[in-house]
């Protein structure tokens, strides 16, 4: 993650987060219109199943290539911010950036479950997803950034030593 | 599954998120007081003369640069207020001592180093200058 230090307009995560909500709001309702059904190319066939293939790997966009790289941030970029007065501060793309990790991990456990015929895989990790990603757009609030520092806490995730202290 | 379970259960989705996200802002810059067996100095930082705001920050976190900027100029506009910004993979003692579960959360410290309250999640300058009432010695009024 080389831009997990750079500075990005806070307002960039939160459209992304808001087309992300709609996109699996609508994958939720998909999948619970198309069930589980009984074999396996059933599922992989379902709409539901390949709208969230194609978000997993948006996420996975924003989680290697940095938020500012995404396709919705160069929306953002491109046509919205030009539109927009400046921003108060910018703001440390490590978080928004961490937040497409959370969202990957948790539509890819969907996926999985859902493909090995568990009922309700991908609308339980959806909704899960559309929470975190709702919070994110409407009220700034950084769902990830509660889970990173549970992980530091509980010491799953170990920060690197320069990445964390240095203020580069 | 019947179109109108389905649309029932997107808008109790969204309905359930807005209702986590009206509970979140109530919350927001809320002050706390400080637990009586955790009223101690706090060691190993800086002390302003008067207090310090003692900010608590990780890596990953989308407030605490809004959160430094306004304690800075806090401190900047009084000097005998110090700003002290501490990773909290840095000090894990202060982050299980205050049991700190978001970033950014803010102490303010009085003179001796001893917490007198607490504001979590992004503070709200008029917040932390009530807070600051308690400790700093008015000035004195002039005489006419």
């Amino acid at each position: 993650m080389s831009t997990r230090s750079s500075e990005i307009d806070p307002r960039g995560p939160r459209f992304s987060a808001a087309v992300t909500a709609v996109l699996v709001l609508i994958g939720v309702g998909l999948a619970l219109v198309g069930g589980t059904p009984a074999t396996i190319a059933g599922r992989i066939g379902q709409p539901a199943f390949l709208l969230f293939v194609v978000l997993a790997a948006l996420f996975a966009w924003g989680a290697f290539a940095g938020v500012a790289r995404h396709p919705w941030g160069l929306v953002f970029k491109r046509v919205i911010r030009p539109r927009l007065a400046p921003p108060a501060e910018l703001e440390n793309a490590a978080a928004p950036t961490f937040a497409q990790g959370v969202g990957l991990f948790v539509v890819t456990v969907g996926l999985v479950l859902h493909l090995a015929g568990v009922p309700f895989a991908l609308v339980v990790a959806g909704s899960a997803a559309f929470v975190a990603a709702f919070l994110n757009s409407v009220f700034d609030y950084c769902l990830g950034c509660q889970l990173y520092l549970l992980l530091v806490r509980s010491g799953v995730l170990r920060p690197k030593a320069s990445a964390a202290s240095s203020p580069a | 599954m019947e179109p109108w379970t389905v649309v029932i259960v997107l808008a109790a989705l969204v309905a359930v998120s807005t209702a986590l996200g009206l509970l979140y802002r109530l919350t927001r810059s809320r002050v706390g007081t400080v637990a009586a067996a955790r009223e101690a100095a706090v060691d190993g930082i800086d002390l302003g003369s008067q207090g310090t705001l003692l900010q608590f920050s990780s890596a990953v976190c989308s407030a605490c640069a809004a959160t430094r900027r306004i304690l800075e100029s806090v401190s900047t506009d009084n000097p005998s207020l110090r700003h002290v910004e501490v990773d909290v993979t840095d000090r894990p003692d202060l982050v299980s001592r205050f049991n700190i579960l978001q970033t950014p959360t803010t102490l303010i410290l009085d003179h001796t180093g001893v917490p007198v309250s607490r504001i979590g999640g992004g503070v709200r300058r008029e917040v932390v200058l009530a807070q600051l009432t308690g400790i700093l010695t008015p000035a004195p009024t002039p005489k006419i």
